[in-house]
């Protein structure tokens, strides 16, 4: 029982009902402005009110990240692999990608609203062009740390190039990979709510920009804490993933 | 299981009609490794034959060449134009060795993602044996290294010991002529190693491969082979063979029997002067 | 004196094929597609007008500039104090890790209108986003990096007498840099979008707040310009951290 217990309140858990007491505490005991602290228990009845939009923001967010990621994490897997295996594959076209990253997405909003028009496929663009970078960077960097010696004893045993990729170099560089792909779930979110800003009707995006217009202060709140769970829940479901296939630590 | 057949030609070497030919034969074996000025040469001119079912130990300074050795007779690094690797009497051409022999590097190199026994069956799936039996396989032979009921544990959960018998498992299931194992107790605690060895002799009795062993102590050298061959300082070439002819079965105790300790002087004075040489080379190495 | 050229040579050699690259495609694809200028401009153009405009936008470059370098600054020192501090309180890590996950979960930009709202339309609130943006990161790797010192080298510290700050300062923070300038790098070109992104929902100066406007105005060629300018500096600025962080690193 002790254990348990010990156990418990260690939990982080218990940081968060802590903090949450500590918060609509203080905020009942020196009542701050609520433009700058809003009480927990207001945020929640503002959540509590436009519940049917937020599910809503809500649903279609999450929809564009995850087309988002998804999309990206498969066209930077396939691109991190063409550049380990073509030499001028990636002095030629890796640049690039690095410098596509300098330009800040955002200020084309507009530009892909163009050309995808008012749509799904704006935003999940908009998260694609955030998440491929980082899982081609970080598959490059895991296939290429591939262990030289092991690479040789496949070799002694007469493994083709082929055999050699599927059994050696996926594997060792799975670890590298996931932390690509962390990463990239972080930046596809940004990346969608970025995107809703210019021409959406729905989504937590919209919801955040239609607060600051309007001044609901509260509403921010709402939709910050909307993003953080929908943020914890992408992490958290990647890191189970992780846990599940890609338990080993790479050697280096 | 795949059959290797043994390309019979005219021998390269002067042969008495009628033998068959060596199982390896190195002819003036040389490997250079850099250009003009910065070349360095890692082996040079090693001329040595291993016959079928032979227990050979290689010793030697360290930087003398017995790792380029090794990855030259696995087909990993061609040998220099001047000489010629022969297995089975035939010349063997840049890369045609691969998949003929069975190499046991240095480090176990297990794969951190495969279980114990996916490990031990790693070459036979290259090779292209279904899993199934390859796993069957695997897994009758799991008591003869001590390795029962560690079949689905992961390398991380195991001593080095056990990894390095998990190694040894996988070169021996590749059933090759020739086995190559480069200093595989160099890595284990005196006491390990001794029982290791023991180990590996018995394994060896009842298989019967022929087995081509670097080791750097000569001990180990003497007990386990037949013939020990001494490298010299870099550049590495070949300079004694000597035959073991200590009998079989050999006790651990052999070690305290004044032939083994006659051997070992011997092969001690041989080995003193090269190593004096490499201490020399480094003092003045750039 | 080789070495050195060499070092100058790598960081910059590749991105300017990028960039060579870049302007083949673009104008190859405006050429072949026959794409209209107000979908996409020339890169001609987009210079030209660069040029004529050099003033006001050197004057949004300074702001964002500003805004970017001090948040960037305040960031990653606080993020290294803080995990110094994380590290030697074990207890306070356990609290504090999860909070900072949740606080890291919420996309950056989602804190942008709340940031405005406390600390205004100026220059204070864009640095704090960065701050944010980047302190985390830091606290994350450097926290990574200074756990990674071998306890056994550790425990031969403590044999000699060393006290905790000494062990930090000679063994820990060592052994953590490569894992600090990791976090360095990575957010060079995250403080310039971040200030960026942040200017774009308010701001009086900067490069962002020139997008927005051009974009209301529908002055694309400003747009792009601006989108340039920052895609260029943003380039420099990791250019200069990659060859700082080899004289910083020599020794990997």
């Amino acid at each position: 029982m002790n254990a348990q217990l010990q156990r418990a309140l260690r939990s982080p858990a218990l940081a968060f009902v802590g903090l949450a007491l500590v918060w609509e505490l203080c905020v009942h005991a020196f009542a701050p402005s609520p433009r700058y602290l809003p009480a927990l228990s207001a945020i929640a009845q503002d959540a509590w009110s436009v519940w049917p939009q937020l599910m809503r923001g809500f649903g279609r967010t999450l929809l564009e990240t995850v087309l988002g990621f998804a999309m990206g994490a498969v066209f930077g897997c396939l691109c991190g692999t063409v550049f380990t295996y073509s030499r001028w594959m990636e002095r030629s076209v890796f640049p690039l990608f690095v410098v596509s990253q300098t330009v800040p997405v955002v200020a084309f909003g507009a530009l892909i609203v163009i050309w995808f028009g008012n749509s799904l496929l704006a935003k999940v663009m908009t998260a694609f062009f955030l998440t491929f970078f980082p899982v081609t960077v970080n598959t490059l960097r895991g296939l290429k740390s591939c262990d030289p010696q092991r690479m040789a004893l496949m070799k002694s045993f007469g493994a083709n190039r082929f055999t050699m990729f599927f059994k050696l170099a996926v594997p060792s560089a799975l670890p590298q990979v996931m932390v690509g792909l962390r990463v990239a779930i972080g930046l596809s979110l940004i990346g969608s709510v970025v995107g809703e800003w210019f021409g959406e009707t729905v989504g937590l995006g919209v919801m955040l920009m239609e607060a600051m217009n309007a001044d609901l202060v509260v509403r921010l709140w709402v939709v910050m804490f909307a993003c953080g769970l929908m943020g914890a829940l992408l992490y958290g479901l990647l890191t189970f993933v992780e846990r599940r296939l890609v338990w080993w630590r790479s050697e280096s | 299981m795949k059959f290797m057949p043994h390309e019979v030609m005219p021998p390269a070497g002067a042969q008495a009609p009628g033998t068959a030919p060596p199982m390896l034969e190195l002819v003036n074996v040389w490997k250079r490794f850099g250009e003009a000025q910065a070349q360095t040469v890692a082996v040079s001119g090693v001329n040595l034959r291993i016959a079928k079912s032979e227990f050979v130990t290689l010793v030697g300074p360290s930087g003398c060449g017995k790792s380029t050795l090794f990855n030259m007779i696995a087909g990993l690094l061609p040998p220099d134009d001047d000489g010629s690797l022969l297995f089975g009497g035939a010349p063997q051409r840049d890369g045609q060795l691969l998949g003929k022999v069975s190499f046991m590097p240095q480090r176990d190199l297990l794969f951190p993602w495969r279980t114990v026994l996916d490990n031990a069956i790693l070459a036979l799936e290259v090779e292209g044996t279904p899993r199934k039996e390859a796993r069957e396989r695997a897994r009758a032979m799991l008591p003869e290294f001590g390795l029962a009921g560690f079949a689905n544990h992961y390398p991380h959960q195991l001593s080095g010991g056990m990894r390095q018998r998990v190694a040894l498992m996988r070169t021996f299931l590749f059933e090759r002529d020739l086995m190559l194992l480069d200093e595989p107790f160099g890595a284990l605690d005196a006491l390990t190693r001794t029982r290791m060895q023991h180990w590996l002799l018995e394994l060896w009795a009842r298989h019967r491969r022929t087995v081509l062993f670097i080791t750097h102590d000569i001990d180990e050298a003497i007990l386990l082979g037949d013939k020990v061959l001494v490298m010299t300082a870099r550049p590495g070439t070949v300079k004694s063979e000597t035959v073991i002819d200590l009998p079989r079965p050999r006790d651990p105790s052999v070690v305290l029997t004044p032939e083994f300790i006659g051997l070992k002087q011997r092969l001690l004075a041989e080995i003193e002067e090269e190593s004096q040489k490499t201490f020399a080379q480094e003092g003045t190495a750039s | 004196m080789v070495a050195q050229r060499k070092l100058t040579a790598s960081p910059v050699v590749p991105v300017v094929l990028g960039v060579a690259v870049l302007l083949v495609v673009w104008q190859g694809a405006i050429w072949l597609f026959k794409i209209p200028p107000f979908v996409l401009p020339s890169l001609g153009a987009i210079v030209q007008h660069a040029f004529t405009d050099t003033g006001r936008l050197m004057a949004a470059l300074l702001a964002t500039l500003g805004e970017a370098i001090g948040g960037y600054a305040l960031g990653s020192v606080l993020g290294l104090l803080l995990a110094v501090v994380l590290l030697l309180a074990p207890p306070l890590e356990r609290i504090v890790m999860p909070l900072a996950v949740a606080v890291n979960a919420v996309p950056t930009v989602a804190y942008a209108p709340l940031f405005l709202i406390w600390f205004g339309l100026g220059a204070a609130s864009k640095i704090a986003l960065v701050a944010l943006a980047v302190g985390f990161t830091m606290l994350v790797n450097a926290l990574h990096g200074l756990k990674q010192a071998d306890q056994a080298a550790v425990n031969l510290m403590r044999s000699f007498g060393a006290g905790q700050m000494k062990i930090v300062w000679r063994l820990r923070l060592p052994v953590a840099m490569p894992s600090v300038v990791t976090a360095l790098r990575i957010g060079v070109p995250r403080s310039m979008i971040v200030a960026i992104v942040g200017e774009m929902l308010g701001a009086y100066a900067g490069l962002g707040r020139m997008i927005y406007e051009s974009t209301q105005q529908v002055d694309l060629l400003s747009v792009w310009s601006a989108v340039l300018v920052a895609s260029v500096a943003s380039m420099v600025f990791y250019g200069l951290l990659v060859w700082i962080d080899q004289k910083l690193v020599w020794w990997r």
